[in-house]
């Protein structure tokens, strides 16, 4: 029973030039992950988890070696296939929600849908049930600056389950909410794990990542940990041994 | 099916957006919309009052006939430089009408014209300046006009050189005012200080370029003739059948050039005249002043096009995040394109739109106000929106461009 994964990363690379310097963002990274899996991926500021994540969501391309996402190797697409591939493959969570600030909660998840080429009375109906799956069936027509942080979040993760990706890629969908909201939303993409999404979740806080099955841990560019989350997580429990961490980044 | 309902939805999701970003900055659409407005104004105002001034000009002309060759010595309309050449040139007489009388198979009919400006007088009330013109009674039949009272001249007063005269209404209004035209027929005046008695009254004409048509004093061409002199240079009026206009004039030239004894191989002393004439030169006068209502027009444009770019620029640049958002969801490069060249075509459209209704209410204010027409043909009002909304998407591509290149990585975190 030899399932294909879901994604594969190969000794993938992401360099930037900053000014003469070169620097390695990410410095040959390899893993998989199977269909269904909940994936944490931890690591300081800098450590190459917002590189990664943006090539997982191909939005950004490598430098050098190889990704592939449910049978489509992303470094030979081109700029509108990756566009598609976005919209067709990944459904992003963002920190600072990303919602349209002039549309409704409703439009707002309609919008992958429309840029799927979507009629509008399928756009629409999909968009109610993605709502209501995160709970929100009754705010469908308020504007983000009329819901909470929590609500908009959710708005957002139904942004990104509308299209029915293969997957969930949340970037510190916590980091702007309090602690009992940031718990709703953990627990709601518990649900959706249960439901069979594949998640891959990007974080810097290592609470979060022990609640994960499985959770990789990078620094400086490189996968220093690759097991399961509650390992992982403690690995990087006493954090940095510096009185001030923010200054080690 | 896929693509074109993609496109489609795009399109309506680019409308939206547009619609929804300019209804968010009132203000600002106002600002931006405010050089296409007042560019397209301007030019529909214009365009209408020169439109105006054809319509009334062709009106004003119908008085010279469209079908009549008018024979002078010279050309009416000359370039500046060869009036000399036309100074010595045989007048045209009595012999030029006869012979066209006798020998045009054509002609429907021909009146002669001469004229002098003078005195018209009647008790205490005195003219200056009339226009006295001497002809016959096929003066109406070759040019046109009709009698409202009384009778035209007849063969006889021409024959017998009778003192009778018929006016034009302005000449009979300053003379007789307030008294209806059929009471003036029998009445006495003076004309250069002869008695004249007045058998009809004219119709009203109007006037041309201004000059008023109905000051004007008409009598049989031999009684002129002895009071202001017979050596007088006439005008032939020569009406031809419909159509057969230039029929007429090369019937009418060996007829002439064997009148005036114009010897072989030399050109013509004579020239032959018409309303197409005036029409040609009044186009010319009236594409000069469409140059500049097209001069105008594209500067104010190109002024107003730049704001737009301007302030599309701007709006990237403050939705730059908006972008990235759109691009992780899906959106291509060429659909982030197509979005902001609908805002930049939406927002100079309006302008368009409102400096076109702009321009036709200051062009019906203009013709309200004062002796200029003004009419606008829908022409004019789809080429303002036109051509606003053309100068939008090209003022557009730019911005548009630049928003479709942005990096998604870098939009999603600009601040």
């Amino acid at each position: 029973m030899t399932e294909a994964p879901l994604i594969s990363v190969e000794n993938l690379t992401r360099h930037y030039k900053v000014g003469e310097e070169e620097v390695r963002a990410l410095d040959g990274v390899s893993f998989d992950v199977m269909r269904g899996e909940w994936v944490a991926v931890v690591g300081q500021s800098g450590s190459g988890k917002s590189t990664l994540m943006n090539l997982i969501g191909a939005l950004d391309t490598p430098s050098g070696g190889s990704y592939r996402i449910n049978g489509h190797d992303v470094e030979k697409l081109s700029d509108d296939q990756l566009a598609d591939l976005r919209n067709n493959e990944i459904g992003f969570v963002f920190q600072t929600f990303q919602l349209l600030s002039r549309s409704t909660a409703l439009a707002n998840v309609e919008l992958p849908l429309v840029y799927r080429g979507l009629p509008r009375k399928e756009r629409k109906e999909r968009a109610v049930k993605a709502l209501e799956a995160v709970g929100l069936a009754n705010r469908m027509h308020h504007k983000p600056n009329e819901l909470s942080g929590g609500q908009r979040q959710r708005v957002a993760i139904a942004r990104a389950l509308v299209g029915n990706p293969s997957l969930l890629l949340a970037d510190e969908p916590t980091g702007n909410l309090d602690s009992a909201t940031g718990e709703e939303i953990i627990r709601l993409f518990g649900e959706l794990h249960q439901r069979g999404h594949t998640i891959l979740l990007v974080t810097h806080e290592p609470r979060l990542a022990a609640r994960c099955p499985r959770a990789i841990r990078l620094s400086d560019g490189k996968v220093v940990a690759d097991g399961p989350g509650a390992d992982v997580a403690s690995l990087g429990a006493p954090p940095v041994p510096s009185p001030h961490p923010g200054a080690a980044a | 099916m896929k693509t074109v309902r993609r496109a489609w939805a795009e399109l309506v999701e680019g409308l939206r957006i547009a619609f929804g970003a300019l209804a968010g900055a009132r203000l600002r659409t106002f600002l931006t919309t405010l050089g296409i407005v007042i560019g397209v104004s301007t030019v529909i105002t214009i365009v209408a009052i020169i439109q105006g001034l054809d319509r009334s000009f062709e009106e004003q002309i119908q008085f010279l006939g469209a079908h009549t060759l008018y024979v002078d010595r010279q050309p009416w309309i000359q370039s500046d430089d060869t009036w000399w050449m036309y100074r010595n040139r045989q007048k045209i007489s009595v012999t030029e009408l006869k012979a066209v009388q006798r020998e045009s198979q054509l002609a429907l009919s021909v009146a002669p014209m001469v004229g002098i400006r003078g005195k018209v007088a009647r008790g205490g009330v005195e003219l200056e300046s009339v226009v006295l013109r001497g002809t016959t009674e096929e003066y109406l039949n070759a040019n046109g006009g009709a009698v409202q009272a009384g009778r035209f001249l007849v063969s006889s007063d021409v024959e017998l050189a009778r003192p009778a005269i018929v006016l034009g209404t302005d000449v009979m209004d300053r003379l007789f005012p307030d008294e209806p035209a059929a009471a003036v027929i029998g009445k006495r005046v003076l004309v250069a200080g002869r008695p004249f008695q007045v058998v009809g009254v004219l119709e009203r004409q109007g006037q041309l370029l201004g000059m008023p048509l109905d000051n004007v004093a008409v009598m049989p061409y031999p009684t002129f003739g002895r009071i202001f002199g017979a050596q007088r240079n006439m005008v032939l009026s020569v009406a031809a059948p419909p159509g057969k206009i230039a029929d007429l004039e090369s019937e009418l030239t060996p007829i002439l050039r064997r009148a005036r004894h114009v010897q072989p191989g030399k050109a013509d002393d004579f020239a032959f005249n018409r309303q197409e004439q005036f029409l040609k030169l009044y186009k010319q006068l009236t594409s000069a002043l469409y140059g500049m209502a097209v001069g105008v027009g594209l500067i104010t444009l190109i002024v107003g096009g730049i704001g737009i770019m301007n302030i599309m620029l701007v709006s990237v640049h403050e939705r730059t995040r908006e972008i990235g958002v759109r691009r992780a969801l899906g959106a291509r490069r060429s659909t982030i394109l197509v979005q902001f060249l609908i805002e930049s075509a939406a927002v100079a459209a309006l302008g368009g739109a409102v400096g076109t209704a702009l321009g036709l209410g200051v062009a019906q204010l203009v013709a309200l106000l004062s002796p200029l027409a003004a009419a606008a043909t829908p022409s004019a009002i789809v080429f303002g929106i036109a051509f606003s909304t053309a100068t939008g998407l090209l003022f557009g591509i730019w911005p548009a461009w630049r928003a479709a290149n942005l990096d998604p990585v870098e939009a999603l975190r600009y601040e």
